[in-house]
């Protein structure tokens, strides 16, 4: 359970109060509190603790954060987008979530100022200079998203991303459905991070009721959400194997993930481990066989991922074309609330699992990098590797017999944070009770909604060729975005 | 780079035979439920539709449990809801059909109507298939799946499959996810740019009725905007499951049953 410190204060002032606490940004939203009022929240992450920041707000508009606090750039568009409430001085206003034009089509951003020295999007004139809009039906098996890329022929001068193209509604559905169900919306957000999706929603909702979950399925959790971290880190090394040309580096990291899925439909039923987590505990359990093909075939796994990464590390093409590529300073990072193996591969120490202890993970090491480029992102992910194989065995090793799910019971509190680290970083999952057995309002962000609001920021002096690389090293979920 | 030739020759090869061969899924694998809709009290039947998110089992008019396997994601709340015998999972993984009306069970409709189209023919493919992807607003996951495809285990090239960059060149429409509104124009738009003859896909659940995703923001499914050809229910669909819905195109598998449990299939 993550303990909620809350602090009430006037809309006005929450620029500066986040500014005083100097922590990290993880939402902002707008609640609606006693008497329908709109309120607007903030979450911040401050050594150990998370505050809960809350601000009354007179009337439609209230002082833009953007400035002061970069993370807050796409958060203030959906708050406009959504709600009608005017972010005074937010340098660029336009729709992000909500697209106006039925027709897919994006205009040029306007030129924008961030505060803090922060470049901001720019529209390119000179002899030469052209846009290729690139997606959101791309070349090749993609989930749909936008690039506007603004260029004289070989450097990526100016990257503009457009999401929100396949923005289902889920925060709506959750609220909606009945609550039993609601977990199984959460696993669909981001259909590759089911598991921490459903982990991190389980955990708001068992913030609010308080049910013992019971050792055994935490253990089992952790199994599971370490076998999805695998197979994510896996996809992202395929892609780019993938762009790198390697062929056969491709064909042996794909099996190696492949492996991995059919584990998973094997000893949870479905091949992205889906109705395995349930708030209170798990639908699903290992008995002694599931354990032991668990441990049997990533023993044989392991030694083939090491072989396959060894070589794939002495690979020149490959190295060649990631080192170096997409560099994105620590600065910009924190600033921009960057979460996962993208914020750790630029020297932020940050990771869920350790840092808001959950379902018995305690002690996990941080694999960080310091040179922010594509290289180090994957360098992060394979040292990841190597941590969630020793996890999994760690968790099968502490399996005793007991139940795995207790019942959730009645809501005792009125609000709650649930949180939980997916292969692309922290997933966040707000939820706002509504009497004992429904939900009022739900609030939810992916990892890839604060890791996409800095992709392009990492193109200074990048030549097109490189955006595959660039892209693919981000591991981002447009559908976990989108949500 | 010699590292990477001997670790390709050193790699025992692993390519399914499919569909000449069988590939059995694991024995626990849910694809669908299955509904024997005689075996289903009339008390349990507003029961179990209320525990299926995406509206897969509902009660029509006469009071009686009716499954459609284009909306189930396979989650198998029912199967602990109900009584046995009643409603069971089904592990196979062809479950496409080129007619919606053939994955629904109901207790009024004749066997007749439900039997399989025993016909290979009817689509204008009989050989290689040029395909083109669009995700009209996915979960990811089954974008992963067709990306699986070519991997070695299902080497979807030697059956003549391959993937397109231009709707210019493509024979098949693979469209993934409910049709959000900021993807209908795009869509239309990538189908319109095809030749004809064309035809078009649906993969997974929530393309194929729009799954647990409702109005305003999807409109429900890939046939609320195109004509479509193939349906492939699954959540996300198997890599074989899509195999078998390509294959449907060029007339080389026969369609999946209905999703209609019977004696032979396991609880």
């Amino acid at each position: 359970m993550i303990p909620l410190e809350e602090r009430r204060c006037d809309g006005t002032d929450l620029a500066v109060e986040i500014e005083r606490i100097g922590g990290r940004l993880m939402m902002l939203f707008i609640a609606l509190g006693a008497e329908q009022a709109h309120e607007l929240c903030a979450l911040v992450k401050e050594g150990n603790r998370v505050i809960w920041l809350c601000g009354s707000l007179e009337g439609r508009s209230y002082p833009a954060l953007t400035p002061s606090v970069p993370a807050a750039h796409w958060f203030e568009r959906e708050i406009h987008d959504l709600w009608g409430v005017v972010p005074q001085g937010h340098p660029r206003l336009e729709p992000l979530v909500v697209h106006r034009s039925g027709d897919g089509d994006l205009p040029l951003p306007a030129d924008e100022e961030l505060g803090g020295g922060h470049r901001g999007a720019q529209r390119l004139s000179g002899p030469g200079v052209f846009v290729i809009p690139y997606g959101p039906v791309r070349s090749g098996v993609f989930e749909s998203v936008q690039f506007l890329v603004q260029t004289g022929g070989e450097d990526a001068a100016y990257i503009a991303q457009r999401l929100f193209f396949k923005r289902r509604g889920a925060e709506r559905r959750i609220c909606e459905v009945p609550l039993e169900l609601a977990v199984l919306v959460a696993e669909r957000v981001s259909g590759t991070s089911s598991v921490a999706h459903a982990l991190a929603f389980s955990h708001a909702l068992e913030s609010l009721a308080s049910p013992e979950v019971p050792p055994r399925a935490r253990a089992i959790r952790r199994v599971l959400a370490e076998l999805e971290r695998l197979y994510n880190h896996l996809e992202v090394t395929v892609r780019e194997c993938e762009d790198a040309s390697l062929a056969v580096a491709q064909a042996q990291f794909a099996a190696l993930k492949e492996r991995l899925h059919r584990l998973a439909g094997t000893v949870v039923g479905n091949r992205y481990l889906r109705g395995a987590i349930a708030p209170g505990g798990t639908r699903v359990d290992l008995d002694v066989s599931a354990a032991d093909l668990i441990s049997s075939t990533l023993a044989d796994w392991e030694h083939d991922w090491r072989r396959a990464l060894g070589v794939l590390l002495r690979t020149d093409s490959f190295l060649d074309r990631l080192v170096s590529a997409g560099p994105l300073s620590e600065g910009d990072a924190r600033d921009f609330g960057c979460v996962g193996p993208v914020a750790r591969g630029s020297g932020l120490d940050l990771d869920t699992r350790r840092d808001m202890s959950y379902d018995g993970y305690d002690e996990v090491p941080v694999a960080r990098h310091h040179d922010g480029d594509a290289m180090a992102r994957m360098e992060v992910r394979f040292q990841e590797v190597e941590t969630s194989l020793e996890l999994v065995r760690a968790a099968l090793a502490s399996l005793r017999a007991g139940p795995i799910r207790s019942e959730l019971g009645p809501f005792t509190r009125e609000v709650a944070l649930g949180a939980a680290e997916s292969a692309r970083g922290e997933a966040l999952y707000w939820v706002q009770a509504d009497g004992p057995r429904s939900l009022r309002c739900c609030k939810l962000r992916a990892a890839s909604f604060m890791n996409f609001g800095v992709f392009n920021r990492v193109f200074d002096a990048q030549v097109l060729t490189d955006f595959a690389f660039i892209e693919h090293s981000f591991g981002l979920s447009p559908a976990g975005c989108d949500a | 780079m010699i590292g990477w030739f001997l670790r390709g020759i050193s790699s025992p090869r692993v390519t399914t035979r499919y569909p000449r061969g069988d590939e059995p899924p694991p024995p626990g694998f849910r694809s669908r439920a299955l509904l024997d809709p005689a075996a289903v009290a009339a008390e349990d039947a507003e029961r179990l539709a209320a525990v299926c998110l995406p509206g897969a089992l509902t009660v029509d008019y006469h009071g009686a449990l009716v499954l459609d396997a284009n909306r189930c994601i396979g989650c198998g709340l029912c199967v602990e809801a109900a009584m046995p015998r009643a409603v069971a999972m089904d592990s196979r993984y062809e479950l496409a059909a080129r007619k919606k009306e053939r994955l629904r069970v109901d207790g009024v409709t004749r066997e007749a109507d439900l039997a399989p189209d025993p016909r290979l023919l009817g689509l204008p493919f009989r050989r290689s298939l040029h395909i083109r992807h669009v995700d009209a607003g996915s979960d990811g996951a089954v974008e992963q799946e067709i990306a699986a495809l070519l991997n070695p285990y299902y080497d979807m090239q030697r059956l003549g499959l391959f993937f397109t960059a231009s709707p210019r060149h493509a024979d098949v429409l693979l469209v993934t996810g409910p049709v959000t509104r900021p993807m209908e124009a795009p869509l239309r738009r990538t189908y319109e740019a095809m030749p004809e003859p064309r035809v078009v896909v649906a993969a997974g659940t929530d393309a194929c009725s729009g799954g647990i995703w409702t109005a305003p923001e999807v409109l429900g499914g890939v046939d609320r905007v195109l004509p479509v050809n193939i349906y492939i229910p699954g959540d996300p669909p198997a890599p074989i499951a899509l195999l078998h819905g390509l294959l449907l195109a060029v007339g080389r598998v026969r369609e999946a049953s209905a999703p209609r449990l019977t004696g032979e299939a396991t609880a």
